[in-house]
């Protein structure tokens, strides 16, 4: 109990100095509070895929009481692209003259016809960036081609998508345009939390769309729907903390918005990057894969940027095609089940021969249980979780 | 593709270098890299580097080398002759001789700039042959120093993120290991390249169908390699090492062998990092920073840097 308190001001038995919280007996006192505070099975949910590969690499599962229960959210960009986006993608890709840029895992993704990787392979131009800035200076290295930039990502990547389409404006880049496929973290955890099959004892946080977003965005899960939440950082022990957090906040029965990780998020956000995001895009419906149409949770380019958007550019639409026989990304992606009850999981579905994105992105819940768990044959597996004790 | 090829024909158990004719080792491996300028190397040194290192891992000193270049139309010829001076920095350096050589240029588009390939042939000096067939539960395992360093430079090169200090670890092997060789507890040693120290221990363990345990607070990582995997998400166990060696040995010989490993400028980071096991046959685990235990897999694909 040394490290934390379970006073109110308490909130930073955290304001420790940064390194000292690697001492694996640290871990284990925090490991023992959540033990001791511990009085009811909870399950949480991380919604981030960073968090994800961050707990099955850490084996925080391993080390956590049985009655305590993570779930994985939709807080992978790569996953919760909708198969349809990835059709348009492909689509487009058919067309002459076209360069596709995109980020990391998304080559891999297989829509109805195969992946933009597929595509790579027969000689289609697409590569691969780290940053939106790449797709534009690709656009005035190649004037004769039309480069497509393929955006996705949550408030984290939406900013700079934001100022490179303000520079390609500034600059008049006349064969640039982006399929906007950037997603709102809020709007899909407002989803979840009113879900009644669902039952989410609190919420771990973002930190990386927390440094953005702020405080304020989320403060409604708390207060309106009384689920405490924790915003974390990445380190296995931020994890821990965000965990005892939760737990401590049940035991005392507080729902509150805390966060773990003022060393990154200032509760006001990022205004700058606010500003370019409310600049450039205006809120939408967005389709999630699995998790179908949610009000107000994607990006559109506002009417003054309209000659950047590749729909418009090239007259296509995003088609809803259906997901694959057994596919079970949208209950995954939305906490119903874990990977495992997936029919399709380490069958027909694995890391080598993907069905669905979960199982691509290295952030996926699906490959991290792949990864980590051995498809469920690990002999470190903790016992069934609550929710899969639920669909049992 | 071995299918195709009488079983007979197979005499290395696919371990990197064949044992032939008693006391021959043979090596042959492809090098492609982009950058082919790293921080720490270049191209022509990690061709030499690469195939000297599956021979001294075997016990087997590199004699000769033959070479094979393939570059694409336009590629600058002073840059070529760059990256030959390396490779011929390291033979000298190792007393290996080129043998037999080849260039062959071919039209722009077919290959990605340049393609070396390198075979190495050397000579077994120990009395057994070294290999994984040789491990037993009980054995501990060093890593020759820390891991990840060629993944990260050239990660990070790629990436546009060149922290100063951050170099690949492409050197000769053969001056290091070659103390080990005396120690009779030496059951087998593996270069950790491209997949990594995670992929040479998956190797291993199912190879021989035995368990082996990690530990992450033992394995040397240095701070430039875990910032470039936190940035990119990348997993260190996971990244290219091109001068770092898996070495299992028998625990009475760790202590001796760390030791001597530690008295080559090279493996001043050497360290026990974990034991071979009868539990878990098969699966290599990693008991984490903070107490937990986790499966550490074959990777899958190529890692690619997270989006956000
Ligand atoms: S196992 Fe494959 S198909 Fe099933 S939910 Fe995961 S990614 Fe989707």
């Amino acid at each position: 109990m040394k490290y934390i308190s379970t006073q109110k001001k308490a909130m930073s038995p955290f304001d420790r100095e940064p390194g000292q919280i690697k001492a694996s007996y640290t871990a284990h006192h925090v490991i023992e509070a959540i033990g001791q505070r511990l009085t009811k099975p909870l399950t949480f949910m991380e919604v981030c895929g960073t968090h994800t590969v961050s707990i099955f690499r850490s084996g925080i599962r391993s080390v956590l009481p049985p009655d305590l229960s993570l779930i994985s959210g939709p807080g992978c960009p790569v996953c919760v692209t909708d198969q349809g986006e990835i059709d348009c993608a492909i689509n487009l890709l058919d067309m002459p003259d076209i360069t596709m840029a995109t980020y990391g895992d998304m080559l891999r993704v297989p829509g109805t016809r195969g992946s933009l990787s597929e595509r790579k392979s027969e000689g289609k131009d697409v590569r691969l960036i780290t940053s939106a800035a790449q797709a534009l200076s690709i656009a005035e290295d190649n004037p004769e081609r039309e480069i497509v930039f393929l955006a996705v990502g949550f408030e984290t990547t939406a900013p700079a998508t934001a100022a490179t389409i303000l520079e390609a404006a500034e600059k008049n880049i006349t064969n640039f345009s982006i399929l906007v496929y950037h997603k709102q973290t809020p709007p899909v955890l407002e989803q979840l939390v009113k879900d009644p099959d669902l039952k989410i004892n609190g919420f771990i946080l973002p930190g990386h769309v927390s440094v953005i977003l702020g405080h304020k965005a989320y403060r409604f899960l708390a207060d309106h729907y009384g689920v405490p939440c924790a915003i974390a950082g990445f380190e296995p022990m931020d994890i821990l903390l965000a965990i005892a957090d939760l737990v401590f906040q049940h035991s005392n029965g507080e729902s509150a918005l805390h966060s773990l990780y003022p060393r990154a998020v200032r509760p006001e956000g990022n205004q700058k990057a606010l500003d370019l995001i409310s600049k450039v895009f205006t809120p939408c419906s967005a389709r999630w894969r699995g998790l179908g149409l949610i009000p107000s949770s994607g990006y559109a380019l506002k009417e003054e940027f309209a000659a950047f958007d590749a729909l418009l550019r090239f007259g296509i639409t995003i088609p809803t095609p259906k997901p694959p026989a057994g596919c079970c990304c949208g209950d995954v992606l939305a906490g119903h089940i874990t990977p495992l009850k997936c029919p399709l999981f380490a069958a027909a579905c694995t890391p080598m021969t993907p069905v669905g994105p979960c199982m691509v992105s290295s952030e996926g819940s699906c490959s991290a249980y792949y990864k980590y768990n051995r498809g469920g044959a690990s002999p470190w597996k903790r016992s069934p979780s609550a929710t899969e004790a639920a669909d049992d | 593709m071995l299918s195709v090829f009488p079983e007979q024909n197979l005499t290395s158990n696919l371990e990197d270098c064949a044992l032939i004719w008693g006391k021959i080792g043979v090596t042959i491996d492809s090098f492609t890299v982009s950058p082919r300028d790293f921080p720490g190397g270049d191209i022509g040194e990690l061709a030499i580097c690469g195939s000297a290192n599956d021979l001294a891992v075997r016990g087997v000193l590199p004699r000769f080398i033959a070479m094979s270049v393939v570059a694409e139309e336009g590629l600058h010829m002073a840059e070529l002759s760059r990256y030959m001076k390396s490779a011929a920095r390291i033979c000298e350096d190792l007393n290996i001789q080129l043998v037999a050589g080849d260039t062959k240029v071919v039209p722009k588009g077919h290959v990605e700039g340049l393609f070396i390939t390198t075979c190495a042939v050397g000579e077994q000096i120990t009395e057994e042959s070294l290999g994984m067939d040789r491990l037993q539960p009980g054995d501990k395992i060093i890593a020759s120093t820390s891991i990840g360093r060629h993944g990260a430079a050239i990660g990070a090169s790629r990436f546009n993120l060149n922290p100063e200090n951050l170099k690949s670890d492409c050197a000769p092997l053969w001056p290091a290991l070659k103390p080990l060789l005396a120690l009779k507890g030496l059951r087998c040693m593996r270069d950790c390249t491209r997949g990594g120290l995670g992929t040479v221990m998956c190797e291993w363990a199912e190879g021989r169908n035995i368990g082996i345990t990690l530990v992450e607070k033992q394995i040397p990582i240095r701070i430039a390699v875990q910032s470039i995997c936190d940035i990119l998400g990348f997993d260190p166990l996971y990244l290219a090492c091109e001068g770092c060696a898996a070495i299992a040995v028998a625990p009475d010989d760790a202590d001796r062998a760390l030791g001597l490993l530690r008295e080559s400028s090279l493996c001043e980071e050497a360290a026990v990092i974990g034991t071979v096991t009868e539990d878990h046959a098969g699966m290599v685990a990693l008991q984490t920073e903070i107490g937990g235990m986790r499966v550490v897999d074959m990777p899958v694909g190529e890692m690619l840097p997270r989006i956000c």
